[in-house]
């Protein structure tokens, strides 16, 4: 019998009911492959040229529409135009045309086949990838030999996508008025698909295992993007259910967006700032939509992931530049590059660690390149003189190591000044606090830096020594741990204490659970995921601080995560029971 | 018509070697000649006029590597593509 639910890694928020449409639908496997007699070969290499000129009439019209900022996506659109040129691929498919006598898809298999064999001997591991791409473009052509019309601009009607990966050229075609959500087999929770689906705020779910094996092109299918779920085929049951979760969640999503540009101030008063997490420049789209009020953590990777080299400083600089006129006069919070050496491999020199967790990534990486460090935080200071900006050194351990950075941090400034160049001189700095060590001594830290920006996530992981990842250990993954929320209180106490502000930027800030514990605190700042946003401002403004604080008086005397997870459990679904039917929460039952 | 192979030494002086941009970079500009064009690298030959080619040499930086021209513009040829090693194809790094 044939799955009724499929399920997979709920990436954009939302419910959509509607027909399947699979985009690139047996990508991959086995094409017709036929004999034709010696009289066809001419028809044969004729069908192949007008696919190809087909193809490339596509390629064109999706190359004409990439916006100009969007180099990487050019870049990769101008190399599939040339790979359809090759004579490496179609040369050599209408010589196997002719000389084998086969139909034009087997002649262009064998083709790519050749090409396939070429680049799996190659060592450098960005070219050999590069194979993807002449698979990509072959697809393009035996999807037109096969008469297909499965390219998202042939899309009619709207239709839930699916894919068994969307790659970041596709994206770019994603239309809101055709495509309603979508799903692929592929992906992970950070995966660009993902950002993209937060950012036309439609509803998708990644990494979903039977995607492409139990549903079948234009079926009726459910796609719950809150749990992560498709229900094929769904029953009249099933159907009304869904139907009414969709209209309460999109009457709920209209509430929450209707009061989202007010503060995000309690009832007695209380002010808390709430800003976004983005990673991409698309997504300040969302962070202004939903209420957002500056970006509490901007990540810098992507800049330098999946890429040829190295970007140049004026890349980033334009990039940090943009961001921040944009946003202004709000503020914007760039963290330097959080990456291990394994992340871009091919820039430096390999090295093997046992544990990559704990090894040279962040700030620790950028102190041992710091060619690499440099380029960024003169892309940074430069970018400042347009905006509000501030700096965030990550994965801080130490007084020694924070003066260590500060000084690279002086001399890059002192670099600029001689140069002529403008920065702001005032820039606030601050620091991530993620690892247990900088939590104990978060005063002397204090005294250091602008601000604390504390990073739960990985403060989790580190302090209760988790690999969330890991499934079977994850269980131990408790944000209501009482040595996290000593810690977190601790490190708020020490930055109030300093005179410093505090912020936390971990995905605690978007559990409606761990809000008001949080509030107690006396938090100056929440940043979260933009899609989060509405919801949890909406929260913030029907709480009292009056509240908040004796259920933290409470909490703190809890010796065991148990009693904690009841308690604010209890006051949220008192108190707030139709705000935590669309939000997940990783506060256990 | 049998014509004489013509062959010119260049360094490859970009840091990243012939990745995906120089190397589209040299098949474009090799696709304008008539001649037909190698790129020789330890001890492989390829068509330059393709991109395809050109990658799966995956040259690395600081390497030697012989172009062939053989035709009737092949020393054009020679001399503007040499001159594209030398500019490191116009990157800035």
């Amino acid at each position: 019998m044939a799955r009724n639910v499929l399920s997979g890694i709920p990436v954009s928020n939302g419910m959509a009911i509607g027909r399947a449409f699979f985009l690139n639908r047996g990508m991959g496997t086995a094409v017709a492959r036929r004999s034709v007699p010696e009289e066809e070969v001419e028809h044969e290499i004729a069908r192949l040229s007008d696919a190809v000129a087909a193809a490339g009439e596509d390629l064109d019209s999706v190359r004409r529409k990439v916006p100009k900022d969007l180099r990487e996506q050019a870049a990769i659109l101008d190399s599939h135009l040339m790979i359809l040129k090759d004579n490496k691929l179609v040369s050599s498919a209408q010589k196997y045309i002719r000389e084998k006598e086969i139909n034009a898809e087997w002649a262009l298999e064998k083709a790519v086949y050749d090409i396939r064999q070429a680049f799996d001997s190659i060592d450098d591991e960005y070219i050999r990838q590069r194979i993807q791409d002449v698979d990509l473009v072959a697809f393009r052509v035996q999807n037109k030999l096969m008469g297909g019309k499965d390219s998202i601009s042939s899309i009619s009607t709207r239709v839930i996508l699916l894919a068994h990966d969307l790659s970041p050229a596709d994206t770019i075609e994603l239309e809101v008025d055709k495509i309603m959500a979508f799903a692929t087999t592929l992906g992970g929770k950070t995966s660009h698909a993902g950002i993209m689906a937060r950012s036309l705020q439609i509803p998708a779910v990644v990494a979903v295992e039977g995607l492409e094996e139990y549903i079948e092109d234009g079926e009726l299918i459910v796609l719950d993007g809150l749990h992560g779920r498709i229900i094929i085929s769904p029953t009249e049951k099933e159907l009304a259910h869904y139907s009414d979760l969709k209209y309460q969640f999109e009457a709920y999503q209209g509430t929450i967006s209707r009061c989202c540009h007010l503060p995000a101030e309690t009832r007695d008063g209380y002010q808390v700032k709430v800003l976004a997490n983005i990673e991409l420049f698309e997504e300040v789209a969302a962070v202004i939509d939903s209420g957002g009020e500056g970006i509490g953590l901007y990540r810098t990777e992507y800049s330098y992931l999946n890429r040829e080299r190295l970007p140049e400083e004026d890349e980033l600089f334009e990039e940090y530049r943009d961001l921040a006129s944009i946003m202004y006069p709000n503020n914007v919070v760039i963290r330097t590059l959080d990456l291990g050496s394994d992340k871009i491999a091919s820039f430096v020199q390999p090295i093997e660690e046992a544990n990559p967790a704990m090894g040279l990534r962040a700030i620790r990486f950028c102190q041992k390149y710091p060619d690499i460090f440099r380029t960024q935080l003169r892309a940074i200071l430069r970018a400042s003189i347009v905006g509000n900006v501030s700096i965030m050194f990550p994965m801080i351990s130490g007084l020694q190591e924070l003066q260590e950075v500060k000084e690279t941090f002086a001399q890059v400034r002192r670099e600029l000044k001689s140069e002529g160049k403008n920065f702001d001189a005032e820039m606030s700095v601050g620091i991530m606090i993620e690892l247990p060590g900088a939590v104990l001594i978060a005063d002397i830290l204090a005294r250091e830096v602008d601000f604390f920006s504390i990073g739960t996530n990985d403060l989790i992981q580190y302090s209760l020594g988790i690999d969330r990842t890991n499934k079977h250990v994850s269980y131990l993954y408790q944000p209501l741990h009482p040595a996290v929320l000593r810690s977190i209180k601790h490190v708020v106490d020490a930055g109030h204490e300093a005179g410093i502000d505090v912020s936390l930027c971990g995905e605690l800030a978007s559990d409606p659970f761990c809000i008001p514990i949080l509030l107690g605190m006396q938090i100056d700042s929440l940043s979260l995921t933009p899609q989060a946003i509405p919801g949890i401002k909406r929260l913030l403004r029907q709480t009292t601080m009056e509240e908040c604080k004796p259920l933290l008086r409470r909490i703190v005397r809890n010796s065991t995560v148990a009693e904690s997870n009841k308690l604010v459990r209890e006051l949220i679904l008192n108190r707030f029971p139709e705000e935590v039917m669309f939000f997940s929460s990783l506060v256990e039952d | 018509m049998e014509e004489e192979s013509k062959t010119r030494e260049v360094i490859l002086r970009n840091k990243w070697g012939l990745h995906a941009r120089p190397a589209a970079k040299l098949a474009q500009e090799a696709q304008k000649f008539d001649s037909d064009i190698k790129l020789g690298f330890d001890g492989r030959e390829v068509d330059a006029k393709s991109i395809l080619d050109v990658l799966t040499l995956a040259a690395s930086g600081g390497t030697r590597l012989q172009i062939v021209a053989a035709g009737s513009d092949a020393e054009r040829a020679l001399a503007h593509l040499s001159g594209l090693f030398e500019s490191r194809f116009e990157e800035d790094s």
